[in-house]
């Protein structure tokens, strides 16, 4: 009996990181974007063309390693039509991002359907890909009772996502070009005057961020086993990414606290009966709150957040002075 | 030898309508070249796409009846977001301000249409769709000018907020939730038709519901109020620069605030309109009008009249594009959804070539 209540518990743990890691992925995504002054509202589109892509490719071609680089590829290739569009043409941003949403879910379905109507590669067939986003077994650390399951025996692109958040923190905090890029995302013209590449940095770091989003879409395929039906598989994960950009303050590092924070909710929408099952007396109340508080509160802690930090302005806000804002030269 | 770009200062009606019938039609080109890839000719596709399938079929009124419950809440909520668009209020909370105006008006319709006659209740519904649709809005609103919170991002967290208010509604079997089915075992929402259904006007066997008309004459009072009002004035100077209105002035944030209820007030109305004729909810009572109309105010250039023009093509886009499946098992609906994407992202390429030229530059410093 109490070896049952700590599987429940080592299985939550598990359940957060494996549903909720394609979060980080199109938040860290977003957060590079942001960072050089765009704000892009297709994310949950550039995920979906990442995703169907990614995964009928690397089925075809049955290996991990190029679904990976196809959902990258076809991100940036989403976000090259956003720099595009907003660097070089001036168009509005918002409207550019909620459109690149619209278009990316229907490319999403358009392609799908096509090639369901031929053949859909069901992962199961695929030896390299199921294997390859099968979880790792780390000596020692998964032995751990309860937490080495639940933390430390994941698949790869888990891991890959930690370690591309914390790099990107690296890279915005403690390199030169993440310094330049923050300084265009703050204030373009002064960033302009000391000699920046204004638009080769935009370009560069639009496409990077999104193609980063296209794989974690990828991750979201791969962890609904590839089963195609009349849902998207990025379900609104992209739209929480966005939302968790500003729980995160625009730090790649909280993004993965933040992850985790708005994975645990998402998480008691599906475990929380079985944690009131296994603790009657403490979590039985869980049973019953309506599934979908759970979904809202992300949405609804993001709206808080915003609020608090619009009252506060308080120093150390992340958000980019610039974002959303065109930067045309001759308009100084 | 390089080139740069500067801004018009003016463009020709003539040009600028020519550049935007251009990126139209290289969408429908590039459109057409994707169909023929996939071995369906283009032209077959698209003419059973445009005519909606209404040509040779014996009951083609019933055809442009739907089309019309698709252009109608389409028309009225872009005209509505073209109100806050003007003074660069970024509501994309359309989605939103939609989901509560129908549940509002819901409401309405299962409390007090048994008790009321028909038209009173209509009455009710409207009125209390766009007082649900207008504070949700105007929320936000005062957030954005007393604090200077975020619109753009606020509006969004609230669509799904209420988003998921209605799928809870939809999904929860208790007995207080009067909007399900009290017979039905599972969660089914319940059907008001009987109750309160906007009356249609039967021309021969073809019946115009009120809705349609009543959105064209809201759309020239809007036309009209923009245009010709004090209040209409106010808001095309606050959105060119909301410092020169303070300095005129004008009590900017009144009329921000002002101007954000009146524009979530319609799209409550439009949702009222949706609710009143299809009789019953939906969770996916919006089909995306919300977003939709983003698309279509920005595509028209927020003018009241293009809109209902735009409106009216990206219905047929929609509503074609759902004909042509039936024809053509291999093209999903989704089709449109691209096609849609596709011209705007050219029109907004036809939208650089209209406000800037580029200009070669030249050896000393002139231009």
């Amino acid at each position: 009996m109490e070896l049952n209540k700590l599987d429940v518990i080592s299985t939550f743990i598990y359940n957060i990181i494996l549903y909720n890691i394609p979060l980080l992925y199109g938040t860290v995504g977003e957060i590079v974007v942001e960072k050089s002054g765009s704000l892009n509202l297709g994310v949950e589109g550039i995920m979906a063309v990442g995703a169907i892509f990614g995964y009928i490719v690397g089925c075809y071609t049955n290996s991990l390693l190029v679904g990976i680089v196809t959902a990258f590829a076809m991100g940036a290739l989403m976000g090259l039509l956003f720099a595009a569009l907003t660097v070089s043409l001036q168009a509005n941003q918002n409207i550019t991002g909620l459109t690149l949403t619209t278009f990316g879910l229907g490319v999403y379905f358009f392609v799908g359907n096509a090639i369901k109507a031929v053949r859909w590669p069901v992962m199961g067939d695929y030896a390299n890909i199921k294997n390859g986003f099968a979880d790792l077994h780390i000596p020692f650390l998964s032995d751990i009772p309860v937490i080495g399951r639940g933390l430390f025996s994941h698949n790869i692109l888990v891991y890959l996502g930690i370690i591309i958040a914390f790099a990107m923190w690296y890279y915005l905090n403690r390199t030169t070009p993440g310094l330049r890029l923050r300084a265009i995302g703050e204030n373009p013209g002064s960033a302009d005057s000391v000699g920046i590449n204004i638009k080769r940095y935009k370009y560069l770091h639009i496409c990077l961020g999104c193609g980063i989003m296209g794989i974690g879409g990828y991750y979201m395929g791969l962890n609904m086993s590839g089963s195609f039906n009349s849902a998207c598989w990025i379900n609104g994960y992209g739209w929480i990414a966005v939302a968790l950009v500003i729980f995160a303050n625009w730090n790649p590092a909280a993004a993965i606290l933040g992850t985790f924070v708005f994975g645990f909710f998402n998480t008691l929408r599906v475990s929380g009966s079985s944690l009131a099952i296994a603790f009657p007396e403490v979590l039985g109340w869980l049973a019953k709150v309506p599934t979908q508080l759970y979904q809202a509160l992300p949405f609804i802690i993001t709206a808080l957040v915003l609020f608090f930090s619009s009252i506060s302005k308080r120093k150390g806000s992340g958000l980019p002075a610039a974002l959303g804002l065109n930067y045309f030269r001759e308009e100084r | 030898m390089g080139f740069h770009i500067v801004k018009r200062d003016t463009c020709p009606l003539w040009k600028k309508a020519c550049f935007y019938v251009a990126a139209v039609l290289a969408a429908l080109v590039v459109g057409g070249i994707l169909l023929f890839a996939m071995g369906v000719n283009p032209f077959a596709y698209y003419s059973r796409m445009f005519t909606m399938g209404m040509v040779g079929n014996k009951i083609a009124y019933k055809a442009f009846e739907n089309y019309l419950k698709v252009f109608v809440p389409l028309a009225l909520t872009s005209v509505a977001l073209s109100l806050a668009f003007k003074m660069r209020f970024w509501n994309i909370g359309g989605e939103g301000q939609f989901i509560l105006g129908s549940v509002a008006a819901a409401a309405v319709a299962l409390k007090l249409g048994p008790s009321l006659p028909s038209a009173v209740t209509l009455v009710l519904m409207c009125l209390a769709a766009m007082l649900a649709a207008g504070l949700y809005g105007v929320f936000v609103a005062a957030l954005k000018v007393r604090f200077g919170t975020n619109e753009t991002l606020l509006t969004l967290m609230l669509n799904y907020v209420a988003l998921y208010l209605l799928i809870f509604l939809g999904e929860t079997k208790a007995d207080w939730n009067f909007f399900l089915q009290e017979k039905s075992a599972r969660p089914v929402f319940e059907d008001f038709s009987a109750l309160a259904s906007f009356p249609r006007i039967m021309l021969g066997k073809f019946g115009l519901n009120i809705c349609v008309i009543l959105t064209f004459l809201i759309g020239a009072l809007v036309f009209v109020y923009l245009k010709y009002t004090k209040h209409g004035y106010e808001i095309s100077v606050v959105g060119d620069s909301a410092g020169t209105a303070h300095y005129a002035g004008m009590k900017v944030n009144a009329i921000v605030l002002r101007t954000v209820f009146l524009s979530a007030c319609l799209i409550g109305l439009a949702a009222a309109f949706k609710v009143g004729t299809a009789g019953v909810l939906s969770t996916a009572i919006t089909e995306d009008v919300g977003w939709t109309g983003i698309i279509v105010a920005w595509l028209s250039q927020l003018n009241t009249a293009v809109i209902f023009v735009v409106s009216a093509l990206i219905s047929v886009l929609h509503f074609g594009s759902v004909q042509a499946a039936s024809t053509f098992k291999q093209v999903d609906s989704s089709f449109a959804n691209m096609l849609q994407g596709a011209i705007l992202f050219l029109v907004l390429t036809a939208d650089f070539f209209i406000r800037f030229r580029i200009v070669r530059n030249q050896k000393g410093g002139k231009q």
